[in-house]
């Protein structure tokens, strides 16, 4: 949460989790490079180059592929928020460990070419009209860009200045890219693998990323079919005796936004459930001192009037709400971010 | 000029233009949208690395905050409805991809004679 942007925001929990990541990739090259040889099949003589850039590639991926499932977990049990806090900084490290990897390729087959060793990367192999010898670089240099993109634009400015929806969809890529990783294995080394210990852990990984995707998304798809409303006005969110103090009830409307309403000190209010910094699951938080904490990163938001404590300046739409009986019905049309609501007492009719 | 040649200048002038767009954005287009950018320095260099890339992008948005054009409503609709495309396109992506690198592989004999699988690259050495 900024309020004048610096370039890393670090806290002692970032630190923890960075140093934790940081000793995990030590730990994994370590292991690759000089306590595995039988295992990773390396008894064969290669030379230091070659090594080098199969461990920083085989890092690469275990990395990429632990990011890809921490989404999803997160998803599934809320136990594994934590390591999405500060997941942005996983990925980030992923990527100079993946351009260590396209270094060490280039300056050892490329770099004793007559051309540019770039363009000698691009024309070495253009067999694309066939499987078999596919230039399986090309996935590479496509999953390698795209990493960079991501980590580009992965500071908060990015997030406010493109807005969390074209954020997001512009970080989506990284699903494509994965793929583009797991071609660029299955055509690249898995040709070449006698030993089969590596060939399980990539198939391990990358099934572990597509299992873990599709429960995630079969689960979201069963709950939106029972948050969902075709209600045009005043849509029904549950009943009162529903609602737990301090927590929300996620309604989705028929627009396809989604608003949470909360109880709070006896009193109903309503805000987006999208954060403002990357449109995190607001209802999903708990309120503590009239303010709800973004499970995602922290970001904390007044219900009444969906604004963030001063100095922060973050804002978000803010919904009308009534009672009939003990049914709680919310406003479909949002109010501008940052605009006041007198909370609703529960119970009381209109 | 050869095909990878052309790839390499395009990539340089699409950079090169991406570095003039920084050079505006950073020291005048920031301050003027965005308040919590005023004042602060050092995290811009930050961004120069993501304007190379997107430029055409940066401008566009650049665009619609000074005129006017941005809708607050937009900002708070994330496309979540994707994650269930996700949900499946990449489980089957991953096994189709997986297992037709496994049905390539070539399993032979050390001793049998190499055999090239296509013609000469573009550029000879």
């Amino acid at each position: 949460m900024s309020v004048k942007y610096i370039p890393v925001q670090w806290n002692p929990n970032k630190y923890i989790y960075d140093a934790v990541m940081l000793l995990g990739v030590g730990l994994f090259l370590y292991v690759f490079l000089y306590a595995s040889p039988g295992i990773l099949s390396h008894e064969r003589p290669i030379n230091p180059q070659v090594h080098n850039a199969r461990a920083f590639g085989a890092c690469a991926f275990v990395m990429l592929t632990v990011i890809l499932c921490i989404g999803p977990l997160a998803r599934l049990d809320p136990r594994f928020l934590p390591l999405l806090y500060n997941r942005r900084h996983f990925g980030v490290m992923t990527v100079f460990v993946a351009i260590t990897h396209a270094g060490y390729i280039v300056d050892w087959y490329f770099a004793f070419s007559s051309s540019n060793k770039y363009e000698a990367l691009l024309f070495a192999n253009t067999s694309y009209g066939q499987l078999a010898g596919f230039p399986f670089e090309v996935f590479g240099i496509f999953a390698l860009f795209t990493l960079i993109l991501l980590a580009a634009t992965s500071h908060d400015f990015w997030m406010k200045f493109l807005s969390p929806p074209v954020w997001k969809r512009i970080h989506y890529l990284i699903y494509p890219a994965y793929l583009s990783v797991v071609a660029h294995v299955s055509f690249g080394i898995l040709q070449d693998q006698q030993n089969h210990a590596f060939t399980m852990i990539f198939i391990g990984g990358a099934a572990a990323v597509g299992i873990l995707q599709l429960i995630a998304a079969l689960k979201e798809r069963r709950a939106d079919q029972e948050l969902a409303s075709e209600a045009v006005e005043w849509v029904p969110v549950c009943d009162v005796s529903e609602m737990k103090e301090g927590f929300a009830k996620i309604k989705l409307l028929a627009n396809g936004e989604r608003v949470a309403v909360y109880l709070n000190e006896g009193k109903l209010s309503a805000i987006s459930n999208a954060c403002a910094h990357q449109n995190g699951p607001l209802g999903e938080g708990q309120i503590i001192d009239c303010l709800v904490t973004c499970p995602w990163h922290g970001f904390q938001y007044d219900v009444t009037n969906g604004r963030s404590p001063a100095p922060f300046t973050e804002k978000i739409p803010t919904y009308n709400l009534k009672t009939e009986g003990t049914r709680v019905l919310v406003d479909p049309r949002a109010n501008p971010p940052g605009t006041y609501v007198e909370p609703v007492p529960a119970g009381a009719t209109s | 000029m050869n095909q990878a040649e052309a790839i390499l200048m395009g990539l340089r002038i699409w950079g090169s233009i991406g570095a003039v767009v920084a050079a505006i954005f950073l020291t005048i287009g920031m301050d003027r949208i965005d308040e919590d950018a005023r004042g602060a320095y050092i995290f811009r260099p930050l961004l120069i690395p993501g304007i190379l890339v997107i430029w055409p992008l940066v401008l566009w948005r650049w665009y619609l905050y000074e005129s006017g054009r941005e809708l607050w409503a937009r900002r708070y609709d994330p496309p979540r409805r994707a994650h269930f495309a996700v949900g499946w396109i990449l489980p089957i992506g991953i096994c189709l991809i997986i297992l037709t690198g496994l049905s390539l592989r070539q399993t032979w004999p050390a001793e049998i004679a190499p055999v090239q699988l296509s013609g000469p690259a573009e550029v000879s050495q």
